[in-house]
């Protein structure tokens, strides 16, 4: 899980940034003059305290809410301008709470993703049927196609609405917290599979995590956020410091070295003596 | 939607794919076909009985004056009413239901209805008027009605629930305005007023059939465009965003659609109630994935309505009951078993 072992011969990732972004809904913004770049190719993980902006940062640059001020670029090139079709195929979501309609078979649902590619006069092609395969089998979900949605596990349902976003084939895929209501296990299971995803195809990806130390194994770049902006950028060794956390989440704690994974560890450190007695 | 379950119409050498359900395209036919039998029979039995093929010959052209007159100038208008409203109210509430996505929504409930009830009410107590001006006051109510709802809905784009609460406060208050309207009636007005509140298909004309025609004939090659933009609506907002671009200009559009539908659909027979709930609702029960589909609810709604007029001529002959008591007594039952049924907003078994 070295954070820098990705491949280099693949075509040119799509690089996403924001260029003095503001965001809000009302009077307050959320989010205040942001810049930032995801690096493209990489995975990219957005943390902060709750109601710190992350989720609002990746509503801005999936394009859910326009900016106050400030732009979305995609290659440069700002998003506000793309053609909506376009877009629609170049940026895929993983919302955090997406809801199945009643009844939709696994395929059905991971079908819907294929929609920016059909045209009214144009409905399911061989290729549509090419990127449904694909996207279940490298979900590993293609055992659960005829399946209904609802009665899947938590597990399986993060990983059908994956497959969504992966028939669509877009550049960039942004994930909003994709991993806040799986237990452990399942959480592992979800991010090795980004991981891997991301080392076989080199997609962009930037998701929202809860879990410092899931983004520190899991993450080539974390992007520390506070109070609607950026306070702390970098690979995790350097993001994850005592000092930096401190200061995003007010927490006092020690790092350490992943003693499997050589990542950052964060130990939060017992306010006085341990109070559970003996 | 899977590649084994449906059919590929190509045209223009696969420039053109239109694919088909199967299950959802037989079902269709077969709900169809026997809304056109029923329309025929309807056609040949009442006061005046025919024999099937003496329908048929009548249809054809031949046949007596007397024959003619009660087929073709009688019976046929209010036949091809029924068929056009069942499917223009299915449609409408189908729509609905996907874009709110809760089974419980229909066009009855945002206030559609209520809205040409009142305006066909104020044409026929204030104005005294009747016939052609009574179907433009009821036509008048529902678009003035449906245009207030999307309009206040509209607020920051358009999303499925805010649509519901708002029509049903705007159905409130228009409940209470056709109350007023009936105190103040005289008697004689009451009697025409309930009969027309209750939905009839009785002494229908070309007016009428154009009315729905008209309304089937803009919304079909909408639907048949904007269709499928249903099926990432249901998605709900962030996801339907993402993989369309805008949505506020289709989500509208189609809304527009389905509204209009109702509000001829109601100026052509009045609010025949229960339909655009039940019809969308019976067609899903019989298909895999339980989806809510326009082509086969529509069949349904056309069948449901023809069946239910021929129930309502029928049954205590020579009084005829108006068509909407019969599908308030048929459609009541299976929105209780809906209710029963729901377990959660949106989400029933």
């Amino acid at each position: 899980m070295n954070p820098d072992a990705t491949a280099t011969a693949m075509p040119p990732a799509t690089e996403l940034s924001a260029d003095r972004l503001t965001l809000g809904y009302d009077a307050e913004p959320v989010v205040r003059d942001v810049s930032v770049t995801v690096p493209p190719g990489r995975i990219t993980a957005i943390v902060g305290a709750n109601g710190s902006g992350k989720s609002t940062l990746l509503r801005g640059l999936a394009q859910l809410m326009r900016p106050r001020r400030g732009a979305v670029l995609l290659d440069g090139q700002d998003i506000a301008r793309l053609a909506t079709k376009t877009l629609a195929r170049r940026l895929g979501l993983l919302p955090q709470q997406p809801l199945a309609p009643d009844g939709i078979t696994v395929a059905d649902l991971v079908g819907r993703g294929r929609h920016p590619h059909q045209r009214w006069f144009r409905h399911h092609t061989g290729a549509d049927d090419a990127a449904i395969t694909a996207a279940m089998e490298s979900t590993g979900i293609t055992h659960l196609a005829e399946r209904p949605v609802d009665e899947l596990s938590g597990g399986q349902r993060q990983r059908a609405w994956l497959a969504l976003a992966l028939a669509q084939d877009p550049d960039v895929m942004l994930l909003d917290e994709p991993t806040t209501h799986l237990d452990l296990a399942h959480q592992i299971d979800l991010l090795e599979l980004l991981t891997d995803l991301n080392a076989a195809l080199g997609r962009t990806t930037l998701l929202v995590l809860h879990d410092l130390n899931l983004a520190g194994r899991y993450a080539h770049h974390l992007v520390a956020v506070k109070d609607g902006r950026i306070v702390a950028e970098g690979p995790p060794a350097e993001v994850l410091q005592p000092d930096t956390i401190e200061s995003v989440f007010s927490l006092n704690c020690a790092v350490i070295d992943d003693p499997l994974t050589g990542t950052p560890i964060v130990l939060p450190r017992p306010p006085s003596g341990d109070r559970r007695g003996g | 939607m899977t590649a084994k379950d449906t059919v590929a119409v190509r045209v223009a050498r696969g420039a053109v794919v239109f694919r088909l359900q199967r299950r959802s395209a037989l079902l269709t036919s077969m709900l169809w076909l026997c809304a056109l039998t029923l329309a025929v029979a309807a056609l040949g039995l009442g006061e005046f009985d025919l024999r099937l093929a003496d329908t048929l010959r009548v249809l054809g052209g031949g046949g007596t004056l007397i024959e003619y007159d009660v087929v073709v100038r009688d019976r046929l208008p209010r036949v091809v009413t029924g068929l056009g409203v069942g499917a223009a109210f299915a449609v409408s509430g189908a729509i609905l239901q996907r874009i709110a996505a809760n089974p419980l929504v229909s066009p009855d409930v945002i206030g559609v209805n209520a809205g040409a009830s009142f305006g066909a009410l104020l044409v026929m107590t204030v104005a005294g008027g009747a016939g052609a001006s009574l179907v433009l006051g009821a036509l008048a109510g529902a678009l003035l009605t449906s245009a207030a709802i999307v309009l206040i809905a509209l607020n920051r784009g358009l999303n499925g629930y805010r649509l519901v609460l708002v029509g049903i406060g705007i159905a409130a208050m228009l409940s209470s305005a056709i109350s007023y309207l009936l105190v103040r009636a005289d008697y004689h007005q009451v009697l025409s007023a309930a009969s027309w509140l209750t939905g009839s298909l009785a002494n229908r004309g070309t007016l009428h059939v154009t009315i729905v025609l008209v309304a089937l004939a803009v919304a079909v090659p909408v639907l048949l465009v904007l269709g499928r933009h249903l099926r990432i609506l249901e998605l709900g907002d962030d996801l339907a965003r993402t993989l369309s671009g805008g949505t506020t200009r289709v989500r509208l559009a189609l809304i527009t659609t389905a509204v209009v539908l109702a509000a001829m659909a109601t100026a052509a027979a009045g609010p025949i109630g229960f339909i655009a709930l039940v019809a969308p609702q019976i067609t899903r029960r019989l298909l895999a994935g339980r989806p809510v589909t326009l082509g086969p609810a529509a069949a349904a709604g056309a069948l449901l309505v023809t069946g239910a007029d021929l129930v309502a001529r029928l049954l205590f002959a020579p009084t005829e009951l108006p068509v909407g008591a019969v599908t308030g007594v048929l459609g009541a039952p299976v929105l209780l078993y809906l209710l029963a049924r729901a377990n959660r907003i949106g989400h029933t078994g």
